[in-house]
């Protein structure tokens, strides 16, 4: 017997490669998006410091925004950094 | 007799007394024999003298009441009893005839003389003075009433009533109104209206009866007392036969018209039974009798008028009685019946039978849809028509609110009643095929009904609600009559619908074999103008999803097609991608695929990631769907279409071509429940494989040829009852229910106890604001309570809830 396979159609779930599940600022889910936004993925991406903390990208954005004098990670309070 | 209750003088005046008296009560009792006009008056006058002139009118009376009940009346009796049975119809008409007119000629010579001595009275002759001819009469009426009627034998109803009914058939084939029962008579010989043969016909010797009789009646002024009992019954039993002749299950056409025009005709024969003598005689009759007749006149016209009515009333009654006892067919053939509904409606205007209505209704709905054997598709249909005809028959809605309670609340307890109404509301054909074209003309659902104040409603045209309306839903709150809007507040919450709508397209977008989503795009746009953005926004992402998904197989293949032609282990793999977050929940079940499948979606995997940074993918192996070609020694199976865990089934046979169930089980990481109803498909459908002894299942490589199946035939999961890729709603349910665990453990924690309503409030605060907003009511969290006192996760007293102390 042989079995040919014409066509698999599968079905997967994406989701970012963080070391938490949700956003430490909104605690929205990571594989959601932040309360401002609508859908999930390309338009509301994560962006992570060189502290290894992980945020929605508008959320810390938002969150440095607000920060007058120094821009510090809201997790451990280190000068925030965006990872290359 | 008389002449001893006269004070009587002196004897020589008796003598004269006694003439005058006879000489008078000659002239009363026989006007035919002429008196002399002086000595009439001379007698009158001595009468008046001794004060006996009071006393003609009573010994009058006196003498008509002896002579009545002495001979007329049992006369009249036995006359009309006469000779029994062996009558002809003919002959009995004219027997009840001729007694009434021996009747009046015995009665003839005392109401003259009565009205003679009213005219005396009247005129004051001879100083007469006394009641007048009208009192005179209306005693006399009185008396002859009275005593042939004190007793009366049921013959002269039924001869009156048998005589009526015939002359009204006589004078309704006269007017042209055919009755379909006389055509089909053998010899078609037989008169429509008196039903003997036409050589014999007495049709207008019965009118001329009619007419006479009448006359006879109301100069007795009997015609009230004999014939309104006996026109009544008639008029009752024809209208009721005409009616289920013509009316009953037929509901196309209106019968108002109908009606009317039939009730002119009867009022046309009425007019001839009611017909005085008055009426005939208008133009030339004395102008003496000019009272008697103005009142004759219009009592007439008067009856003519109340017998209108009266009809128009019956007509009414038993019309909205025979329909009520149709409504619920009346209602399932809706859209035809609009006719019987528009007739409905005015008639029930007109009576005060809409609590009556309510009440067979709603037994109508228990006893025929809301059992178990109805299917709830079937339900849905009967409860938009409903909707659809309830609102013609009832714009205030109060008869659909009341009335469809029950629907409502019965729907509430079938599972898959959501499920339906968004199968509906989706086109599928199992369900509803109303609601699609009910939701593409797009009004929003007004479940909040904020807007009522807006809806620019001239306050002119506001209307009281029904006495019968629900008084709790009074006030501001209109009565909503959109079928939609209706639907979804089965439940009260629209959430509840969009969940299973979301539920209803992850199905259907899982099943896509080729990212088509034009007409779910469509679908979610009209949902959108209903419930509003927002609550659609979870079914945009999917769409999006699906969409992106497609760009990105693209994009994957044209990086595999820059490759050489040995490495494109992806040719065969494509894939739906989903934002978890925003899909409902997914069965979760664990399969296994074969190194090849798992290989290729590892690359996939890796290709996607260098596609998006930091992402990655999770399969779902169990999802989907796979086409494949079989090739057996003697045959080939091409184009099927299976799921993943049959593919993965067969795809294990070929490298070995026998399994035992423990051994696939174990491959596929599948419960063997699982990978046995699934092999059931490739053993017999498909007869791919067979059980040997053992319990194992091996290949056939040379099937009998009776059972090659067709080519190209798709088969998806005809095995499984439900083919859902969503969990159910009751395991969602209580997945949310668990939620709720721990908030409630928590508060415990901190407050000590609580009571049920306080527990209530504070998880509505609290867990409303996720992101599937459910609403749940205080008896299901009781309930959910409950369960935790028994499982002795909980403790309660007095109503107030704690956690046990030792936790």
């Amino acid at each position: 017997m042989k079995v040919k396979i014409h066509q698999w159609n599968g079905v997967a779930s994406w989701l970012w490669v963080a070391n938490d599940e949700n956003c430490g600022i909104c605690r929205m889910p990571f594989n959601g998006c932040c309360p401002d936004c609508k859908v999930p993925g390309d338009d509301c991406p994560l962006v992570w410091g060189q502290c290894s903390h992980c945020f929605h990208m508008h959320c810390i954005l938002k969150w440095l925004n607000s920060q007058q004098v120094q821009q510090q990670c809201p997790m451990c309070r280190q000068e925030w950094k965006f990872k290359e | 007799m008389e002449a001893d209750s006269v004070p009587v003088s002196g004897p020589a005046l008796r003598m004269s007394v006694a003439a005058a008296w006879d000489k008078v009560a000659a002239a009363l009792v026989s006007p035919g024999c002429l008196q002399e006009e002086q000595g009439l008056l001379d007698s009158l006058v001595l009468l008046g003298d001794h004060g006996l002139d009071q006393l003609l009118g009573s010994w009058l009376l006196e003498t008509l009441q002896m002579c009545l009940s002495s001979s007329v009346v049992p006369e009249f009796w036995s006359g009309l009893k006469q000779p029994e049975n062996e009558l002809e119809e003919r002959d009995r008409a004219l027997v009840l005839l001729a007694a009434f007119r021996t009747l009046l000629d015995r009665l003839q010579p005392s109401l003259d003389g009565l009205e003679q001595l009213g005219i005396w009275q009247e005129e004051g002759r001879g100083g007469l003075s006394g009641l007048g001819p009208r009192s005179l009469k209306e005693r006399a009426v009185t008396i002859i009433r009275s005593l042939l009627l004190f007793s009366p034998d049921p013959i002269l109803q039924e001869r009156v009533l048998e005589f009526y009914s015939r002359t009204f058939s006589v004078y309704m084939s006269q007017q042209g109104e055919q009755e379909e029962r006389g055509n089909d008579s053998p010899e078609g010989r037989l008169c429509q209206g008196c039903e003997v043969l036409t050589a014999q016909c007495w049709c207008q010797e019965a009118l001329e009866h009619l007419q006479e009789l009448s006359h006879i009646l109301s100069k007795l002024q009997l015609l009230e007392r004999v014939s309104s009992e006996s026109v009544t019954s008639i008029l009752h039993k024809l209208m009721e036969q005409r009616m289920e002749r013509h009316c009953r299950g037929e509901y196309e056409c209106s019968f108002l018209v109908n009606f009317q025009e039939w009730l002119e005709l009867v009022l046309g024969w009425l007019s001839k039974v009611f017909d005085s003598e008055a009426d005939a005689d208008a133009p030339t009759s004395t102008p003496g009798a000019a009272g008697d007749q103005s009142r004759g006149c219009s009592s007439s016209s008067s009856i003519l008028k109340q017998w209108r009515c009266h009809m128009q009333q019956f007509f009414c009654r038993i019309y909205v009685n025979m329909r009520i006892e149709e409504l619920f067919s009346i209602i399932t053939d809706f859209p035809e019946s609009k006719a019987a509904i528009e007739d409905l409606k005015f008639c029930l205007e007109r009576t005060n039978q809409r609590q009556q209505l309510i009440t067979s209704l709603k037994s109508a709905f228990e006893s025929r849809l809301l059992h178990p054997g109805v299917h709830t598709s079937d339900i849905l249909t009967v409860y938009i028509s409903a909707i659809k005809a309830l609102r013609e028959l009832d714009p205030s809605m109060v008869i659909l609110q009341v009335a469809c309670q029950p629907i409502r609340k019965y729907l509430r307890t079938r599972e898959d009643t959501v499920r339906q109404i968004v199968a509906g509301l989706t086109g599928d054909p199992e369900g509803c095929t109303d609601l699609a074209s009910e939701l593409s003309r797009g009004d929003p659902v007004t479940l909040e009904m904020q807007d009522s104040d807006e809806e620019g409603n001239d306050p002119e045209d506001w209307t009281p609600d029904p006495t019968d309306a629900v008084p709790e839903k009074l006030g501001w709150k209109r009565r909503s009559s959109d079928i939609i809007s209706l639907l979804v507040s089965i439940y009260g919450s629209k959430d509840i619908f969009i969940d299973e709508y979301r539920a209803v397209l992850a199905d259907r977008l899982l099943h896509q074999v080729n990212y088509n989503t034009a007409r779910e795009i469509r679908n979610v746009e009209l949902l959108k103008l209903r419930f509003g953005e927002s609550h659609m926004h979870y079914c945009e992402v999917m769409l999006k999803d699906m969409a992106d998904s497609r760009r990105i197989n693209g994009n994957i293949r044209e990086e595999e097609a820059k490759l050489g032609e040995q490495e494109q282990p992806l040719q065969f793999l494509s894939a739906i991608i989903l934002s978890s977050e925003f899909w409902p929940p997914l069965k979760e079940e664990k399969l296994e695929l074969p190194p090849p499948v798992s290989q290729a979606m590892e690359t996939y995997t890796n290709r996607y990631q260098k596609l998006k940074a930091m992402r990655t993918l999770s399969w779902k192996p169990h999802l989907g769907s796979v086409t494949l070609d079989v090739e057996l020694e003697d045959r080939v199976l091409t184009n099927l279409t299976v799921s993943p865990i049959h593919a993965a089934i067969i795809l294990h046979f070929q490298e070995k071509s026998s399994w035992t169930l423990e051994e696939l089980s174990v491959k596929l990481g599948a419960p063997k429940e699982l990978v046995h109803r699934k092999i059931a498909m490739w053993q017999q459908q498909l007869g791919v494989l067979r059980e040997e002894a053992g319990g194992r299942y091996c290949v056939v490589e040379r099937g009998s040829a009776k059972e090659k199946p067709e080519r190209g035939v798709m088969l998806i999961d005809s095995d499984e009852e439900r083919d859902s890729n969503t969990t159910t709603q009751s395991e969602q349910r209580e997945e949310k229910l668990q939620l709720f665990w721990a908030y409630i453990q928590a508060m415990l924690t901190n407050l000590d106890s609580m009571t049920l309503d306080r527990i209530h409030s504070m998880l509505r605060m609290f867990v409303a604001t996720g992101p599937v907003v459910t609403e749940m009511d205080v008896n299901e969290l009781e309930a959910f309570l409950q369960r935790k006192v028994r499982e002795h996760q909980l403790m309660v007293s007095a109503g107030v809830y704690r956690l046990p102390k030792s936790s």
